[in-house]
């Protein structure tokens, strides 16, 4: 109240200047009604009215990238025409995940009352998609704070539920109700993360003991169950921006060196056995050795799946193991279910994170070498656009559910 | 410097612990990691011991094969082997200190690196220093045995500023805690 107060007093004299200046021109003209007619303004030079725009409904072309480690904010933008729609307001330390459906963005996220210190808040912000309007803020009792990954805020299939990570530092979810947007329930899990949800059971995560951990919510008390294990955590890991395809109910997994698998999601999952990405392109199976140079897969998010087609685009380089987070030299292009090696696609930057349209003309999303971003077509690979400042971090798209 | 001793870290780093901190519901929740991962810190020591004392080049990783003892403001100093940030010794603090103003975050990521001058391995506590603004200086980030968020004492993307006063991140450092082997 004060402040509009003050604002008015500030603007009072400049108003009274204003009307007190059109009123000296009506008095002139009053004495001067022979003079010519001013000329008509050229056309767009009227008096406006400013306003705020709405975005379409969500694109299933758009790329929304993030601004990585030096900024905050996650960038949209078409992957047609190159051109920014709008921001997610998102911070350093926030998640974003979209409801599957395309009915709201969720940035799950921790700010303090004093900025770097005070009193801790962990909460998932709900955002308008159409409007970018906050419609609520859900308190979480806290949240794994890293820098965005991959999986760590994942939304179920029917978008009523979220999943939050936390790592306190003992690993547990934070189960979100979304659709009465309150906490439902906080379940420990020790030894676990990288969620993915399933459909009708709750969510899975991958586990420091080679297993793939299932929780099932149905009952009060959460259910947790463990596979066989089938990797070794420690020394060939498989990589925690594990992509989900909610239409087949599957998780597409890959170890560091480079041993792609696929798990059905289920109350009992099933594990698919492993193969080499190296060898179905004609090359010796990745190794663990020191010295042994090899083709391996790199980066933070360097795995997308065009769901559609079953068609997976990994960002490759070569080096020796303990690279995992080098960039890619080239995008391997890998038919899923044939088990082959498609093509491989030289690239000129080294990206750490790529992503692929869901639609029937897909485009991919490369990001994560500086702060430029390239969208390139997904089937000719021909670069459509280079995105200065887009934001070197995560790409998310809209999922096809 | 004494050999690496299991028991005699988990009191060095418990004493460390308590006498910095009182947040009781911390150290709950501290405790339940260790209590339901039995496997933290052991896993380095325990793949150095499995790999014996080969300190071969042909053994070696990319990293160690490469790493200095001289200048610990270069990615490439021996004890950042699985380092991921802004090294604190650019940022006024140093391999094993905290710049003015910030404090050490008394829980860390580990990771097991081989002294290129006498070919033994050391287990590295890298603890961020926390409570200031990202320092932005000699950002590294090396992956030696550094493993995802479900093996998070080998992670190196977890911000650690767990017990400290605030949890803003400002720069890591390479705490040598003794020899792996």
């Amino acid at each position: 109240m004060s402040k509009a107060i003050h604002f008015l007093g500030s603007i009072g004299p400049a108003a009274a200047l204003l009307i007190a200046l059109a009123g000296a021109q009506s008095g002139a003209q009053a004495q001067t009604p022979a003079a010519p007619a001013a000329p008509a303004a050229p056309a767009g030079l009227e008096p406006e009215t400013p306003f705020t725009h709405k975005l379409p409904p969500l694109s299933t072309r758009w790329g929304f990238i993030r601004g990585g480690w030096e900024s905050g904010g996650t960038h949209i933008f078409d992957g047609d025409s190159g051109k920014m729609v709008g921001t997610v307001q998102t911070t350093r330390w926030s998640d974003m995940a979209l409801d599957p459906a395309g009915k709201a963005i969720y940035v799950a996220e921790t700010i303090w009352s004093r900025i770097n210190r005070g009193t801790r808040q962990d909460y998932v912000a709900v955002y308008d998609p159409t409007t970018m309007a906050l419609l609520a803020e859900i308190t979480l009792p806290g949240r794994l704070i890293i820098g965005a990954m991959k999986n760590n805020f994942v939304i179920s299939d029917d978008g009523k539920t979220g999943f939050v990570y936390n790592f306190s530092p003992a690993a547990s979810v934070n189960v979100v109700d979304l659709e009465k947007r309150k906490l439902a329930r906080v379940v420990e899990l020790p030894g676990c993360a990288s969620l993915v949800p399933v459909a009708g059971v709750g969510f899975s995560a991958l586990c420091s003991d080679g297993t793939l951990a299932t929780v099932a919510l149905a009952g009060k008390a959460p259910v947790i169950t463990h596979s066989q294990p089938f990797f070794k955590a420690a020394e060939d890991p498989i990589f925690d921006s594990h992509v989900h395809d909610r239409g087949k109910g599957e998780v597409l997994l890959l170890t560091y060196t480079g041993q792609l698998r696929t798990a059905r999601l289920g109350a009992t999952p099933t594990i698919g056995e492993a193969w080499s990405l190296q060898a179905a392109a004609g090359l010796r199976p990745g190794d663990t050795r020191p010295l042994d140079i090899n083709w391996l897969p790199g980066g933070r998010q360097l795995m997308a799946l065009h769901r559609k087609s079953g068609t997976a685009y990994v960002l490759m380089h070569r080096g020796e193991y303990w690279t995992q987070k080098q960039g890619g030299e080239e995008i391997w292009v890998v038919d899923v279910a044939a088990r082959t090696v498609k093509k491989r696609v030289p690239l000129k930057h080294e990206p750490t994170n790529i992503e692929v349209t869901q639609d029937d003309k897909p485009l991919i999303f490369l990001s994560g070498d500086g702060r430029n971003a390239w969208v390139m077509d997904a089937t000719s690979f021909e670069q459509k656009h280079e995105i200065e400042n887009a934001g070197g971090g995560l790409v998310t798209v809209l999922e096809s559910r | 410097m004494s050999r690496f001793s299991i028991d005699a870290l988990g009191e060095k780093w418990l004493r460390g612990f308590a006498g910095r901190s009182s947040r009781r519901s911390f150290l709950t929740r501290l405790g339940a990691t260790l209590v339901a991962a039995p496997v933290f810190p052991l896993l380095p020591v325990s793949r150095a011991n499995a790999a014996k004392t080969d300190r071969s080049p042909e053994a070696k990783t990319a990293f160690a094969r490469n790493a200095q003892t001289t200048d610990d403001t270069k990615c490439n100093y021996w004890r950042y082997c699985a380092i991921d940030g802004s090294l604190c010794s650019c940022c006024g603090g140093g391999v094993s200190s905290c710049p003015a103003g910030t404090e050490p975050s008394p829980v860390s990521w580990v990771g097991s690196c081989i002294n290129p001058d006498n070919g033994k391995a050391y287990l590295i506590a890298y603890r961020d220093c926390c409570g200031k603004a990202g320092c932005g200086q000699c950002g590294c980030d090396n992956t030696d045995r550094e493993t995802p968020l479900y093996m998070p004492q080998l992670n190196n993307n977890v911000i650690w500023c767990f017990g400290t006063s605030s949890m803003e991140y400002h720069c890591s450092t390479a705490v040598l805690v003794g020899e792996a082997q």
